[in-house]
């Protein structure tokens, strides 16, 4: 069956657990930024919702890829509804999770690249023909990424990385700007995402580094939780 | 040069004005505090009058005069104001 990369067998299902919790992280942000838009009318909350949509359904095609990986029962019945149109020559299982992948790959680097060029303070960056220009660029290469990391999966995570670092280097000149806390938050939340992907690039050395990898995204996310959750309780 | 407020700030702004005065404001108060024209700050009060965020309450202070208005937050308007802040620290946290 075609993976990826190894994991640790003993962690199987706890990411997908991990997954899910990161998915709910994400749609929740999405989901105050698309209010504030519907209140505010400007794209840059719209955009901020769009980009964690984004990672949400990126985490949310993970988890269905993985689910059908590890769980037998899952895997017979998606082999039964998808074996009508199945040739013997058909590799399905590998168009199957390269499918997966891609979906898994392609809206995580573009929900990056996103929040990536909203952090960025120049207000002109999402000017008309200046942002088609950018995001059609930006596309192109969110793609083209996505397909060649079917095949060396390190690119996937280290295109990841660089856009993090490029957004923890944002968040910290916002937070010199403004010295809030929850700001700084936001930084080491994405900071440490950025130490996950690390460890996501050298996987095929030791699979124990998904383990670590998924642990920090995990805690990562939660610090976004909590800062979101400071935020709404604020009076 | 301090940038244009938005139309939410400006409510905002009208809202804050009132808070910090106790909850109630006399019109003239208003308008110096909000820093908006009469016309600009009578057409933002029809609004938050219909929406329900503030009322007006006549008072008379001497017989002879022309009863005195004063404005009145609502709880719908503090609460507005509470999100409005929330979304202020939204927006300052997620660099936006």
């Amino acid at each position: 069956m075609f993976r990826l990369f190894p994991t640790p067998a003993w962690f199987n299902s706890w990411d997908i657990a991990f997954g899910i919790i990161i998915f709910l992280v994400a749609l929740l942000i999405a989901g105050y930024s698309w209010r504030i838009f519907r209140l505010h009318k400007e794209n840059r909350f719209a955009y901020f919702a769009l980009a964690f949509i984004m990672i949400a359904s990126s985490l949310f095609f993970k988890v269905m890829t993985n689910g059908v990986l590890y769980f037998q029962p899952i895997r017979d019945t998606a082999a039964n509804v998808l074996q009508p149109i199945v040739t013997p020559n058909t590799l399905f299982a590998d168009l199957f999770y390269r499918l997966g992948f891609f979906l898994e790959m392609a809206p995580m680097l573009g929900g990056l690249l996103l929040i990536y060029l909203i952090s960025q303070k120049k207000r002109e960056r999402l000017n008309k023909y200046y942002e088609v220009s950018q995001i059609a660029l930006f596309i192109y290469l969110v793609l083209l990424i996505s397909i060649v990391s079917n095949f060396t999966f390190f690119v996937f995570y280290l295109t990841s990385t660089v856009l993090l670092a490029l957004i923890v280097l944002n968040y910290y000149k916002n937070y010199l700007n403004n010295n809030n806390k929850n700001t700084f938050k936001v930084m080491v939340a994405f900071l440490l995402g950025m130490f996950a992907n690390i460890f996501f690039i050298f996987v095929f050395i030791w699979e124990g580094f998904y383990f670590f990898g998924e642990t920090l995204l995990l805690i990562g996310f939660f610090i976004l939780l909590i800062t979101y959750n400071r935020i709404m309780r604020s009076k | 040069m301090a940038s244009r407020r938005s139309r939410l700030e400006l409510v905002a702004d009208i809202l804050l004005a009132i808070q910090n005065k106790g909850g109630r404001i006399k019109p003239t108060h208003l308008m110096y505090k909000s820093n908006l024209s009469h016309k600009l700050l009578n057409s933002y009060l029809e609004e938050l009058i219909s929406k329900g965020m503030v009322s007006i309450q006549e008072e008379i202070i001497k017989k002879r005069e022309a009863p005195q208005k004063t404005i009145i937050i609502t709880d719908k308007g503090l609460n507005f104001l509470a999100e409005f802040r929330r979304m202020r620290e939204f927006t300052e946290t997620f660099g936006l």
